[in-house]
């Protein structure tokens, strides 16, 4: 039972969050343009429409409260578009968003850490309301403006006596179990589900209400719950979703004669009435009336067409549990190994088994792809991390007055998901770091500096072999080293009296209890933030670099080893061990015999290639292998280079290239300082054997 | 190999109800390594497997020999015989030994077997002969004397 509650309770949590990322991303996005779009009121009215059932399920009343009225209140921008919202009183609409997204996060947070919610909620339940009250006074001076949502509900219900509605012919009646209670809540969700199935303009229920009212859970169990359908099509497949619901006892199709729409109960033109939606009757009679339902009728058109659209886009993802994915990539592993196991198995030697050899021939086809699938699995791209950077900015750019703006590169690089989930704190301090402290504090500085009075963050991630590498750049006005020299003087990190380089003073910025703000504020200059940093960085294993340039800005780079990455790889052998040499750092390879080399004053070997002389370095030489070529007609060399350093590898074999997942090695042979040596990792080939990847900048280091 | 039988509780309550002294005792798995009987708690053994081929790493001390595949992971393998100055270690059985979530591979001559010890009966090592992967000794009950094999020692050897 728990089990079973929980796992609801997870797709609650689950569900609501992605919701309010969406809404996160809209409302930036509107704030932007200062104005919602249609389809945004739309798919923002269906959010709260959304997380207000859920949690009525759920009962998290004060959820759903906030959510209802957030609902009503873009009820009303819905039905009236948004210029009914006067300008000065969007600011306030974007932020009452914000207040009402940040409320639903950290009830969220509460439900997930099973802690009580937060009972009080009138403070935003206030502001809601007074916003919605300021609109309808704004709306005022406008002529003959409808009652808006609130009226939608009781006009509804007096035309709904006769148990029939105009214009939708085609009735659902619907009964469910004796005694199951909580009818209203069941019709509700019968409702949503028949939501998918048709627009909402072409349906319509009775009793009205049933997500708020527990009263209407008599009505239902008395008279059944009524479903009003404009076509036949529709009723039909409403009937699927109401059989595949539980509890429902019976349900009965009652057709109706198509009536004429009988003029609706507020003077307005037949034609506006048929497409006015019910659940939005405000034909308001208006001084030019024939521009009600012109307006009206594409306004309501893309709204089910997008619905549609994103219902779908929805369905092709679900969420799985990552000690499922990992134990799935650990049992393929063994199929790959088990799968050569059996087909080179040493009883087949000299066997003549064409049939067993094409069929192995298949598995090993089908293996190979699985095991691609499998892999793939786990990696996620890091928009998600990369946008809730947007809010942040937007955010202090409020608190700061500054003005400043997000710019995102790569953000579909592909990372591992444990990857994503410890940069997302990283990078948020690095973010606000280069807000508070890198921005100027005025646009004047900025104009006077030439440069863009709107601030610049640059935030990419791109791929590099065997790391993945996120950069947070700024332009504003970079360290300020004596500053920060001084400070560290201070702090007693730095002595007075000797010389530091600009790399060691930015060092400093990330020494623990550093910050070069004299100001306590609310986003940084707590002095925990670039040390923590990097103590997460280096938890996953990888580094931080700060670059910064007096004037110009600062660039933070990370760089994260991946530790499940799909490498495209070169695979070598020296003596009995094989090597994977990143494909990318590889430009050429060639045979050639010892008259090509040239010797230097030193005895080091060089290769004239192109016009430039490299450096030779012999792999077994260098790792000191017991065996392997050291004629140089018998082996091969290989070019290659990764930044600064190009350079000839010498090798006895190429043996092919291949796919390798890049995995760490162990943690216990890191004291042996194996990742200056040149080797980044390692990777599991498909006959089980180990292959050692190569990291090709560190191993020419090593070899100078 | 399956270890869970030998991960069952170990005091035995009804001698406690007799009112007798509590014996502690722990189960250790006995091997061999160079002619010397080490003894390892049996709750730190993982695994002992045979025949894994093992891939060399370049420029690490003699005493790694090198890593394994187990079953997509990574193991580290140390043939403690090296370690100990001992010679070279010539069997292929090793014992997967982990500690938190850390996990070593040993090469060993030979796995014995599994004994109840007393742990009052298990002695400090005499100061003179500080071995280095030894925390204790024990004689056991057919005579033999088991060396207690410091498994935390070999996950931060240097």
């Amino acid at each position: 039972m728990s089990a079973g509650s929980d796992s609801i309770l997870d797709a609650f949590l689950y569900e609501t969050n992605t919701l309010l990322e969406q809404l996160d991303s809209i409302v930036l996005a509107a704030e932007q343009q200062d104005s919602f779009s249609e389809d945004d009121i739309n798919t923002i009215f269906r959010i709260m429409h959304t997380i207000k059932g859920s949690s009525a399920m759920m009962e998290y009343n004060s959820l759903m409260t906030i959510a209802h009225r957030a609902e009503d209140l873009f009820a009303i921008i819905r039905d009236k578009t948004m210029d009914v919202v006067p300008e000065e009183l969007r600011p306030e609409l974007f932020d009452l968003l914000f207040q009402t997204i940040d409320f639903f996060r950290q009830e969220l947070e509460h439900i997930e850490n099973e802690q009580p919610l937060t009972e009080d909620i009138d403070t935003l339940l206030q502001k809601v309301n007074r916003l919605i009250d300021q609109i309808h006074s704004g709306g005022q001076a406008q002529p003959a403006p409808a009652q808006g949502g609130a009226a939608s509900a009781p006009a509804a219900q007096a035309s709904s006596t006769t148990a029939t509605r105009d214009g939708f012919p085609y009735v659902l009646q619907v009964f469910f179990d004796e005694g199951c209670g909580m009818e209203n809540l069941r019709a509700y969700m019968l409702v949503s589900s028949v939501k998918d199935l048709c627009a909402e303009s072409d349906f319509t229920y009775e009793p009205q209400g049933v997500d708020s009212d527990p009263a209407t859970a008599d009505q239902i169990v008395e008279s059944g719950f009524l479903l009003f359908f404009r076509n036949q099509a529709d009723r039909d497949a409403a009937i699927h979703a109401v059989t595949a619901s539980g509890s429902v006892r019976s349900y009965q199709a009652i057709d109706q004669p198509a009536p004429e729409p009988r003029p609706a109960p507020e003077p307005a033109p037949a034609p506006a009435a048929k497409q006015a939606a019910p659940a939005a009757p405000a034909p308001a009679p208006e001084s030019a009336p024939a521009k009600a339902p012109a307006q009206n009728a594409p306004d309501k058109k893309p709204a089910p067409q997008k619905a549609e659209a994103t219902h779908h886009h929805k369905e092709s993802l679900i969420s799985v549990n990552l000690d499922k994915l990992d134990h799935l990539a650990a049992v393929v592993g063994e199929i790959v190994i088990t799968e050569s196991m059996v087909t080179a198995s040493p009883e087949l030697k000299g066997l003549k088994l064409d049939a067993f050899t094409k069929s192995a021939r298949q598995l090993r086809k089908l293996t190979d792809e699985l095991q691609d699938v499998s892999m793939s699995l786990r990696m996620v791209p890091v928009s998600g991390t990369f946008q809730k950077m947007n809010r942040i900015v937007r955010d202090m750019c409020k608190k700061l007055g500054k003005q400043a703006r997000l710019v995102l590169e790569g953000e579909d690089t592909e990372v591992d998901k444990t990857i994503v989930d410890s940069i997302g704190d990283p990078i948020m301090h690095i973010v606000r770091n280069s807000m508070d402290h890198g921005i100027e504090e005025t646009a004047q500085q900025r104009i006077d500096a030439g440069k863009d009075p709107v601030g610049e963050i640059v935030l990419s991630a791109r791929h590099t072999g065997s790391e993945v590498i996120i950069e947070i750049k700024d332009d504003g006005q970079g360290v300020n080293y004596d500053a920060v020299l001084n400070k560290a003087i201070r702090n007693g990190l730095a002595q007075p009296d000797v010389e530091y380089s600009h790399k060691d003073i930015l060092n400093f910025l990330m020494a623990p209890g550093f910050s070069t703000n004299t100001e306590v504020t609310e986003y940084s200059g707590r002095g925990v933030g670039m040390d923590v940093v990097k103590k997460n960085v280096e938890e996953v294993g990888g580094t931080v670099i700060i670059t910064s340039e007096p004037g110009q800005g600062m660039t933070t780079t990370l760089k994260i080893p991946l530790t499940m990455a799909i490498m495209d790889g070169m695979e070598v052998s020296v003596g009995g061990s094989i090597f994977t040499i990143p494909i990318h750092n590889i430009r050429q390879s060639f045979k050639i015999s010892d008259s090509d080399l040239v010797r230097d004053a030193a005895g080091g070997e060089m290769f004239k290639c192109m016009g430039s002389f490299y450096p030779v370095i012999r792999m077994k030489d260098l790792y000191q292998m017991d065996s392997g070529v050291t004629r140089i007609e018998d082996g091969i060399l290989i070019w290659v280079d990764a930044g600064e350093h190009s350079y000839c590898l010498f090798v006895d074999e190429l043996l092919g290239e291949q796919q390798v997942v890049v995995k760490p090695l162990p943690s216990y042979l890191n004291r042996f300082n194996i990742k200056a040596s040149g080797i980044s990792g390692c990777t599991i080939l498909g006959d089980g054997n180990i292959s050692i990847i190569l990291d090709v900048s560190n191993l020419c280091t090593y070899a100078q | 190999m399956n270890q869970a039988e030998v991960l069952l509780p170990t005091d035995q309550p009804d001698l406690a109800d007799d009112g007798a002294v509590t014996v502690q005792t722990e189960k250790y798995l006995l091997f061999l390594s160079d002619e010397l009987l080490f003894g390892v708690p049996a709750e730190s053994v993982a695994e002992i497997i045979t025949g894994h081929a093992i891939t060399k790493l370049p420029l690490v001390p003699g005493y790694i020999r090198g890593i394994i595949n187990l079953r997509g992971q990574i193991i580290p393998i140390v043939d403690i015989r090296r370690l100990l100055n001992h010679g070279d270690c010539q069997s292929d059985c090793m014992m997967i030994l982990r500690s938190d979530d850390t996990q070593v591979g040993i090469l060993v001559d030979q796995v014995q077997k599994m004994v109840d010890i007393d742990v009052s009966t298990l002695l400090p090592i005499p100061p003179q002969s500080s071995n280095d992967l030894v925390c204790g000794m024990c004689s056991l009950e057919d005579g033999q004397t088991m060396l207690a094999f410091d498994c935390a020692r070999l996950m931060d050897h240097s």
